[in-house]
């Protein structure tokens, strides 16, 4: 169970690593540039990870529908937009920013497509969530 | 990392300001995008497994990018692989990659245990905040310093506390 808490908190801190190593490669050449080599690597090293173990392909994943594909591209928005954020607002606060933006959309996602979520704990999360945000802005 | 960068020092003062309304609205845009991107990833996951998902994701976002860049390309006559102002990035800044692809194998492996969904979520938003705060103290991988004051502590309290609720809360609901 440790180190399972230890492998939770560590894939935290490589979001956090990732965003920063991609921010300092933008501000040598562009957003989408970063974004562009953060994708090849990934992929290069989760193939030769895939090859190693074997299956990296799954028969059953030709059943998948073209629409599940899209996450791809919105990676490369989604990395492209945290290097363009680093320099900007930091590291917390980029990180803070996005969190609070996937718990309020996710919570909107569950209510539109009617997954059991308890009302009142969502309204006092996003409620908490908003005045953090409010308080991040300068006014 | 070995070199001196002045224009990042010229930047870390102007970034210890609060930030504007835009990229403040711009970084709760990109959260609602991840909620989107791990909901088509979790599809894909679903026909295949966790591996499979962010390799494809991986080569489908390496295309996405490498035809946006082409675009951009033809209308502004410019290469995009043009050095800037910063001049060259180090070798290491091609590496980000890198962690991103560990982060998914470690995250399905955390998935699938006791830790559930709910717990990988947490411990995960800890790492990223507790990583944030030390990369914004020290400037970490040449990104500007960032003092942290009370009212951005104030801020951290709100959207930790506010995630937890809406996190823990989700297997609540009969």
């Amino acid at each position: 169970m440790i180190s399972l808490i230890a492998f939770a908190t560590l894939a935290g801190v490589l979001v956090g690593v990732s965003r920063q190593v991609n921010g300092r490669l933008s501000l040598s050449t562009s957003p989408l540039v970063s974004s562009f080599w953060n994708h090849v690597v990934g992929f290069v090293l989760l193939s030769v990870i895939g090859l190693g173990l074997g299956g990296l392909i799954p028969a059953s994943a030709a059943a998948a529908p073209w629409y599940a594909y899209i996450g791809g591209p919105l990676g490369v928005i989604f990395v492209a937009a945290g290097s363009w954020l680093i320099p900007r607002i930091g590291a917390t606060n980029t990180a803070l920013l996005i969190i609070g933006g996937q718990m309020i959309s996710g919570v909107a996602l569950d209510l539109m497509s009617e997954a059991p979520r308890p009302l009142f704990a969502s309204v006092i999360g996003v409620s908490l969530i908003l005045a953090g945000m409010a308080l991040t802005q300068r006014r | 990392m070995w070199q001196r960068q002045p224009n990042l020092r010229a930047m870390s003062d102007q970034t210890s300001a609060r930030p504007t309304l835009i990229p403040v609205l711009a970084a709760f845009a990109t959260g609602c995008l991840l909620t989107l991107m791990v909901h088509f990833n979790g599809e894909l996951g679903r026909y295949g497994d966790p591996v499979f998902a962010s390799w494809a994701a991986h080569g489908t976002g390496t295309v996405a990018a490498a035809i946006w860049l082409g675009i951009g390309w033809i209308l502004t006559k410019a290469s995009p692989f043009a050095t800037s102002s910063h001049g060259r990035a180090p070798l290491w800044a091609y590496l980000g990659g890198i962690s991103g692809a560990i982060t998914v194998i470690l995250t399905s492996m955390t998935v699938n245990s006791p830790l559930a969904l709910s717990g990988t979520l947490a411990l995960g938003l800890a790492g990223q905040v507790g990583f944030g705060l030390v990369a914004d103290r020290f400037g970490l991988f040449g990104m500007p310093r960032r003092k942290a004051d009370l009212r951005d502590y104030a801020a951290l309290a709100l959207i930790v506390a506010g995630s937890a609720v809406i996190i823990f809360s989700a297997g609540w609901a009969a």
